[in-house]
């Protein structure tokens, strides 16, 4: 008799660690995503007046040789402007008033891993291509509020009306 | 009064005409550093609309309109509608190739003699971003490979900061048999793509 209930206590201990469990498990998923901070994309190369990037919900001023993450919005201000350099080459210049965030790069060529997915949010840009544009063009994906750009490794200007 | 009136209509199409320029995207085709013009190609659920050559334009209202190709921009219009990007535009960054002796870790007399030049040009930009990337050919198994490109970037790297580059500038990583010179098919031997890269940001 005793036996048994010592196997009914350890059974609802386990029952009760796998709820813990599921509970932790999703604490961690609805919370994780807010406070991470993205993988490594590039840095800041040139910069003119007054421009800053809002990171994990805060807001800071850009400087020269700064590092930028997926995820952060870089953000151009009236005198504003922007020259970033990501890890594969590509380049995206920024003028005034200009929004961009790159939502995703992945940037692995040992193991033929690339992806560059970028929101020009408003303002306007110039593009130009890197090592990714060049091994795997069909991996790059650039959005506007009016729809996508493709590219064929190459380089262009856009001025983006925004919302 | 009724001259200004007469004008009215005019004015009223003037503003309509700036609200919709306003709100209008525009986007250009730009050439290459080295002259070649690709190709780029816009798309939303109205349509799709691709450009190749210099200078061509795409146009769209919003992502309910469907896109169009516009007419060619001139290099003075597209300098003056992108001026303030075009001022902080980064330099294109400088690739510089070293070369091994086959199978080992020692470079060739060629290309010692490159490293003066990627020095002064880390010098010259101020450059705060340096890679250094292993690359090998398709002969031998990929692991091999990788390993090796991985040691002989180390190898550069342990050198530029032997010659003072500030180490934590540099960042050390291996492609292997990824992003070949010359393309082969695997167990190929070439030279050409046993290589370390030096990038200059």
């Amino acid at each position: 008799m005793k036996n048994v209930i010592h196997f009914h206590e350890h059974k609802e201990r386990v029952i009760m660690q796998k709820i813990l469990f599921f509970l932790l498990l999703i604490l961690v998923s609805v919370v994780g995503p807010v406070f991470a901070q993205g993988n490594l994309a590039g840095s800041v190369k040139n910069i003119k007046g007054d421009v800053s990037v809002k990171r994990e919900g805060s807001v800071h001023p850009l400087q020269k040789g700064m590092k930028i993450y997926t995820e952060d919005l870089v953000m151009t201000g009236k005198t504003g402007a922007v020259g970033i350099i990501l890890q594969d080459n590509t380049i995206f210049s920024l003028g005034p008033e200009t929004q961009l965030t790159i939502k995703e790069f992945v940037f692995i060529p040992d193991q033929s891993k690339f992806s560059l997915l970028a929101k020009m949010i408003k303002g306007t840009f110039v593009y130009i291509s890197g090592v990714i544009g060049k091994l795997a063009p069909e991996s790059i994906q650039l959005e506007t509020p009016a729809g996508t750009i493709a590219i064929r490794g190459t380089k262009f200007a856009a001025k983006i009306a925004g919302n | 009064m009724k001259r200004i009136l007469s004008a009215l209509p005019f004015f009223i199409l003037l503003l309509l005409l700036s609200a919709c320029s306003s709100r209008q995207n525009v986007i250009v085709l730009l050439p290459d550093s080295d002259g070649t013009v690709g190709a780029i190609e816009f798309s939303n659920e109205k349509g799709t609309v691709v450009v190749d050559e210099e200078g061509e334009a795409i146009t769209v209202g919003s992502s309910k309109s469907a896109p169009k190709e516009a007419p060619v921009m001139s290099r003075e219009e597209i300098k003056q509608t992108f001026r303030e990007a075009l001022e902080v535009e980064p330099l294109l960054p400088k690739s510089f190739l070293l070369y091994f002796k086959t199978g080992k870790v020692i470079l060739t007399p060629e290309s010692e003699q490159l490293v003066p030049e990627i020095l002064s040009e880390i010098k010259k930009r101020q450059s705060d971003n340096i890679s250094v990337i292993g690359h090998s050919d398709r002969y031998g198994s990929k692991t091999y490979n990788f390993r090796l490109s991985t040691r002989r970037a180390e190898k550069i790297r342990d050198f530029l900061v032997s010659k003072g580059v500030d180490a934590a500038l540099i960042d050390v990583s291996s492609h292997g048999e990824g992003n070949p010179l010359i393309p082969t098919k695997d167990g190929v031997r070439e030279q050409k793509n046993r290589r370390v890269e030096v990038v200059v940001r």
